[in-house]
């Protein structure tokens, strides 16, 4: 049993560690900041990873959108029959909505008109089309826009100022639960009527139409016919949705990894210098430790638990400093990298994402290779005769 | 006189306010409704509003009492398949005046810009020559007799009840099922109705189901009507299920990983899967005894339909897991339209799908 853990390497080990208690303290402060630095980053890049993809994962297959002049206009509510007659197409349904600019705080709500027995292009929606009451205007608010209406006394019901100037009281039915804080923290949910009245929209109008496609095989024949259909729409597929949300995120998250390209750089720096050769007074300790009758592999064995204690520490505790930082703490700083969609700012629950594969690659990154930066030199040491170590 | 005032005076706000394309088929003048009764505003064929499709009004008298009043032709054609209806009884609402004139004399409009009602062409009639061709100078079309509109109407009848089903299905008996479930007491007695306006008029005179929108009426009327009384929604809404350990026998893969392409048959007391219909098939021609079921998944769809009804596409640019495959549709016209788009070979029926030519596919 030569694999066995030898006790007495093990303490010795452990109080060489104490004796140098500055030079410990700095390796593990350095290593545990890299490190907790490294984890934040894939942490938040997973979370906001995951967000986006069940965003995009709650989509409509297409989305059309009818265009003059380059610019977004009011599509009829007839093309609806049209398009669902359609092979392949398993619903469309036309969705009412638009931005409306509230003064007194600056911000921008997202108005989302449903109606309460057509299909719900979005599993958040269909819950608030239970909840709403059709009867009379009301509405359902996101969280963020919730605080903003509190904020601005509007605790019961908020007065909609129309094209005409007269003013439309909504009252507030509640807030809305979502999976997806992203995309709902701005977001007031009311009757396609009210929703109509306030953008001045006719009733035979729609701001685009959502299909939906069984088939996934299908959408790009489905949208090619749309267009064939009305040549003057826009017809978003899923996957370009994605691809901009793709290039939204990447874009974002090269500032993530010029983070973690400096950090990786330093600890590479560190190592180097290790790796560099031994202290002289670490070169006396192997060759007194020699010279009282420590083999080669006794020496390595120490340095090894040595190596192995203050790396595995400065992992562990910069993990879990991560993780409290991200999850708990919101990744203050951090975050605001990817905020700024719109005035109102979302609020950004991180999804708790546990990522194996991020805890496997930053542990090979930084244990393994630390322990060898520590064992190598010292086998050079421990290979030299004692006398001319100690020399 | 009168009349001529509003009319021109709409007309002259509808081009002032909307340009051109002002015309609209709902009435603008107080409709003339001929029928008796609380139904008398809707078509007794399709339960639409006559007072949204005024211009494409139509009456008819049945029995040479009745008279019945229909939001278009396409209507009409569909009750004259079931009732007596003589030509000299039908009249038209005129476009131009909307008032209701003999279908014999009136001149018929058809194929202009204006969209039809319940039909891919609209047929709008004219009592004088004179507005009749500036209706069409101005929106297109060419003018025909009754006679000619009426065979238009019968022989696109066909094409234009599946395109009006097709909507149907996909979104109004869902949306009224949504409505009865959620609003209406459960006592309507569907079958105490002759026809689908009377029941339209009950669920609006009774209060069954409290304050309603003419759209929302309508699609909770056409499901109580088309679906409700023949039962509840037809239940192959499901899809194939299969547990994560199937293995197709034929060619060892698993099936749960292609949803898209599962097929199964299912004997007295034991089941296969197959991750395509060229598997499946190739299993039936071994092992045809004692099938009781047999399921392909739908292209178009996605759901479970029964493999012997079904319609089959072969030689497609459209590949399975397997490769070539027979690709499934629950009906012709859509086997048909995903044969034109996918440049196919051919469609077979399920009983004249050959062994020699499940094979082939393999090449």
């Amino acid at each position: 049993m030569r694999a066995k853990i030898n006790m007495y390497l093990f303490e010795h080990a452990v109080n060489s560690l104490f004796r140098q208690k500055f030079k410990t303290l700095f390796v593990v402060l350095v290593l545990s900041t890299l490190i907790f630095l490294l984890t934040s980053v894939f942490f938040i890049s997973n979370s906001i990873k995951h967000e986006l993809q069940s965003t995009v994962d709650a989509l409509p297959e297409i989305i059309v959108q009818k265009l003059g002049g380059g610019r977004h206009y009011d599509i009829e509510t007839s093309s609806v029959d049209e398009i669902l007659e359609i092979t392949g197409v398993s619903s469309a349904t036309e969705r009412v909505w638009g931005y409306y600019y509230f003064e007194n705080a600056g911000v921008n709500f997202t108005l989302v008109g449903i109606d309460e027995f057509e299909e719900q292009y979005k599993k958040s929606f269909a819950s608030a089309a239970k909840e709403l009451d059709f009867s009379k205007p009301t509405m359902m608010l996101g969280e963020g826009v919730e605080s903003v209406m509190d904020k601005n006394y509007y605790k019961e019901y908020f007065n909609f100022i129309k094209h005409d100037g007269t003013l439309k009281r909504v009252d507030i039915g509640g807030v809305f639960d979502t999976q997806s804080e992203l995309e709902s923290n701005d977001v007031i949910v009311m009757s396609k009527d009210d929703a109509r009245e306030i953008f001045n929209m006719s009733k035979n109008m729609a701001t685009d139409i959502v299909v939906k496609v069984a088939n996934e095989d299908e959408i790009a024949t489905v949208a090619s016919k749309i267009k064939l259909l009305y040549p003057d729409v826009r017809v978003i597929t899923k996957d370009d949705i994605k691809i901009s949300y793709q290039n939204i995120f990447d874009y974002k998250s090269g500032i993530f990894l010029a983070l973690f390209v400096v950090s990786l750089f330093t600890f590479f720096i560190i190592i180097y210098d290790k790796l560099s050769g031994l202290s002289s007074e670490e070169r006396r300790e192997i060759g007194i430790l020699k010279a009282i009758g420590w083999s080669v592999g006794d020496v390595l064995k120490e340095k090894f638990y040595e190596s192995f204690i203050i790396s595995f520490f400065s992992y562990m505790s910069g993990v879990v400093l991560a993780l409290f930082f991200v999850y708990i703490l919101k990744a203050p700083l951090l975050q605001n990298i990817f905020t700024g969609y719109s005035q109102l700012k979302t609020s950004f629950a991180l999804p708790f994402v546990f990522d194996i594969q991020t805890l496997f690659l930053i542990f090979f990154l930084s244990v393994p290779i630390y322990i060898a930066a520590t064992i190598i030199p010292s086998y050079r040491g421990a290979t030299l005769d004692a006398d001319e170590v100690m020399r | 006189m009168f009349i001529k005032i509003i009319i021109s005076f709409s007309l002259l706000f509808g081009t002032l306010n909307l340009g051109a394309n002002s015309f609209t088929k709902s009435a603008t003048i107080k409709p003339q409704l001929v029928q008796k009764g609380l139904q008398k505003e809707w078509c007794p064929v399709c339960g639409m509003s006559i007072e949204v499709y005024y211009k494409t009004s139509h009456t008819s008298k049945i029995n040479n009492a009745h008279e019945r009043q229909y939001c278009s032709i396409r209507c009409l054609a569909v009750d004259m398949q079931e009732y007596d209806i003589k030509r000299e009884d039908v009249k038209v609402v005129d476009a131009a005046t909307q008032k209701l004139i003999p279908a014999k004399s009136a001149l018929y409009v058809v194929g202009s810009d204006i969209k039809g009602t319940m039909s891919k062409i609209s047929k709008l009639a004219f009592a004088s020559k004179e507005s009749a061709e500036d209706f069409s100078i101005e929106n297109g079309g060419e003018i025909v007799d009754f006679k000619t509109a009426l065979v238009m109407a019968q022989e696109s009848l066909g094409s234009d009840i599946e395109s009006v089903q097709a909507k149907k299905t996909k979104q109004v008996y869902p949306m009224g099922e949504k409505i009865f479930d959620k609003r209406c007491k459960k006592e309507i007695d569907i079958n105490a109705y002759l026809q689908i306006n009377e029941l339209k008029a009950a669920i609006k005179e009774k209060n069954f189901c409290g304050e309603l929108k003419e759209g929302e009426l309508q699609s909770l009327s056409l499901y109580l009507w088309e679906v409700k009384r023949f039962g509840d929604l037809k239940k192959i809404g499901d899809v194939i299920t299969i547990s994560k350990d199937e293995k197709c026998p034929i060619c060892g893969m698993f099936v749960y990983k292609y949803p898209k392409w599962a097929a199964q048959i299912f004997y007295q007391d034991t089941h296969f899967s197959f991750d395509g219909v060229k598997d499946m098939m190739k299993y039936y021609f071994e092992h045809k005894e004692g099938i009781s079921k047999m399921l392909v998944t739908d292209y178009y769809s996605q759901k479970a339909i029964d493999a012997r009804n079904a319609y089959y596409v072969i030689g497609s640019d459209v590949y399975g897991p397997m490769g070539d495959e027979l690709i499934p549709f629950i009906n012709e016209s859509e086997a048909k339209t995903f044969y034109m788009d996918h440049k196919a070979r051919k469609i077979v029926k399920f009983e004249d799908i050959e062994e020699k030519e499940v094979y082939k596919l393999d090449e």
